[in-house]
């Protein structure tokens, strides 16, 4: 029973504390929602890199051009192969008559082309097989797989050469985005923890005479400190909705901005945020309140020792 | 019982802050405790709530020997000991309410008690119309009155009150000082440390002067008198 009434008179003092303290407490609040949003930045511009090497990825494929006149069955054959191999993400038969047909669409407004094109006994196009791989790094694999003699001797070429400095590129690029990116996080969550300390800490030094008092007055030590620890977690929970509603704002009306230097692509902000709201909120708003409760734990240790 | 046995505090490197000092105060007395600046009056006010411990020596209050008491223990220590300061040690972000009634939460009484007890004990000391005011909006006399309240709300065997008028005009001071003496009146202990001259004359009750960290003399009804 005493430890519930002592429980609930430590909520309603570190409540009434928070709105008394309003000036402070927003100060607070500003550091700790500086200290997020720097964490944040950094985050959104490591999914726009992720995205943009994404889309770079989603670019390259490897075509296999067949000859003219492969059998279907073959065709299907090497289709077949390929999907059932782990690597391979997708890949699509464009038959000959397919390809003669959008041959055609394509230059529908060049007389010339397609009369030339009428003028033969027989579709001069052949079949053709585009393959995307899971990984950038999975083409090698595929393209020794495409060596199968099942229907190796039906294929005419293959374009696969063009794209291997651009998997190359693509590929140190992600290593490079992923390995700042991770680094700089780090580093800006490290300062974020130094200003985070150093703001709980100037508030509790501002109010060590309290402490004190409350020390002279009977209070035990965790009397004392609890009200602060919980004062703090309210400042955290604060800064963490105060923070998001930005983040959201800003991602909300980047993505549109962003599109141009992603090809016209998504920039896809809003689509990360929102679709791991909990476990940014969870990640942040527990490490936050966890740092703010054992620097409030600390700082007010300081004054219960004097 | 209050009962000093040979109390010594050496403050680094090597003033002493109180030597030797041996005494004993009765149950129901009110004692005024006098001396110059410097004698060790605030000394000794911090020992007895164990602010501070003696580098020698022993302080025994109702029977318990406070200088070996564990720190986990000293807040229900200073729960058994009402105590005054000179500057209020108010909490300014509580009401004269709230800060009658943090002495009672933190001792763990409930909630009843304590909205029955804390309007009794403002009406004592004349401030039951000012409950929802802040320390900031309060007389410097009106703020003492509050540190009394606060101090007498858990009914202490003991009161300390440690220059209780330094800030104060006469008339608040009269005040204050007929509010402890009728707190003596109904049975406290208490124990006045100050260097007012006029209110330690005027008291007529057991004075006990200090000088340079010893007890240079000690009166059943003394008179501050001032140093040849």
């Amino acid at each position: 029973m005493s430890f519930f009434i002592n429980f609930w008179r430590i909520v309603a003092s570190s409540w009434k504390h928070f709105t008394r303290n309003l000036w402070l407490a927003l100060t607070t609040v500003f550091v700790l929602v500086l200290a997020l949003l720097s964490v944040n930045v950094l985050i959104g511009v490591n999914v726009l890199l992720t995205n943009a090497v994404h889309q770079l990825e989603n670019k390259v494929d490897v075509t296999v051009y067949f000859q003219p006149d492969t059998p279907q069955a073959v065709l299907e054959q090497a289709r077949f192969f390929m999907v059932s191999l782990p690597q391979v993400k997708d890949a699509n038969l464009l038959t000959a008559d397919k390809a003669l047909e959008q041959f055609k669409q394509m230059h529908a407004a060049e007389p010339k082309i397609i009369g030339a094109l009428n003028e033969l006994d027989q579709n001069p196009l052949g079949a053709s097989l585009v393959i995307k791989a899971k990984r950038t790094a999975d083409y090698p694999f595929l393209l020794e797989a495409l060596k199968n003699p099942q229907f190796d001797f039906a294929i005419s070429s293959k374009d696969f050469e063009d794209h291997t400095d651009t998997i190359n590129r693509v590929r140190d690029i992600s290593r490079s985005v992923q390995l700042f990116g991770t680094c700089l996080i780090a580093v800006f969550a490290l300062f974020s923890i130094l200003i985070v300390f150093n703001a709980i800490r100037v508030a509790i030094y501002t109010q060590r005479e309290e402490i004190g008092v409350m020390r002279l007055v009977g209070a035990s030590n965790a009397f004392v400190r609890l009200p602060f620890v919980l004062e703090g977690i309210f400042l955290a929970l604060f800064a963490l909705l105060f923070s998001a509603a930005v983040v959201y704002v800003a991602a909300y009306y980047a993505d549109p901005q962003l599109k141009g230097l992603l090809d016209g692509s998504d920039a896809g902000l809003v689509t990360y945020f929102v679709g791991n709201w909990w476990q940014l909120l969870l990640i942040q708003g527990g490490s936050l309140a966890a740092l703010v409760a054992l620097s409030s734990w600390a700082a007010v240790g300081k004054y219960l020792k004097k | 019982m209050i009962n000093l046995q040979n109390i010594s505090k050496i403050y680094h490197p090597n003033i002493h802050g109180l030597a030797d000092v041996t005494l004993t105060i009765q149950p129901g007395e009110f004692v005024s405790i006098v001396g110059q600046s410097g004698a060790g009056k605030t000394t000794l006010a911090k020992l007895l709530i164990a602010e501070e411990r003696p580098t020698r020596g022993k302080i025994e209050i109702g029977g318990w020997d406070i200088t070996r008491v564990p720190q986990r223990d000293i807040p229900f220590l200073r729960r058994q000991i009402g105590v005054v300061f000179q500057d209020f040690k108010l909490l300014p972000r509580k009401t004269v309410y709230e800060n009658v009634a943090f002495a009672l939460e933190v001792a763990g009484v409930s909630g009843r008690r304590i909205r029955e007890v804390v309007p009794q004990v403002l009406k004592i000391v004349g401030l039951d119309e000012k409950l929802e005011r802040f320390p900031r909006q309060l007389s410097g006399g009106e703020q003492q009155r509050v540190v009394i309240a606060r101090a007498l709300v858990h009914r202490p065997k003991i009161l300390l009150a440690d220059e209780p008028t330094g800030n104060l005009d006469t008339i608040n001071t009269r005040e204050i000082i007929d509010l402890l003496l009728k707190i003596n009146a109904f049975g406290t202990t208490v124990v006045l440390v100050t260097h007012n001259r006029e209110v330690v004359n005027a008291l007529r009750r057991r004075v006990i002067t200090l000088s340079e960290g010893r007890v240079a003399s000690d009166h059943a009804e003394g008179k501050y008198l001032l140093p040849v």
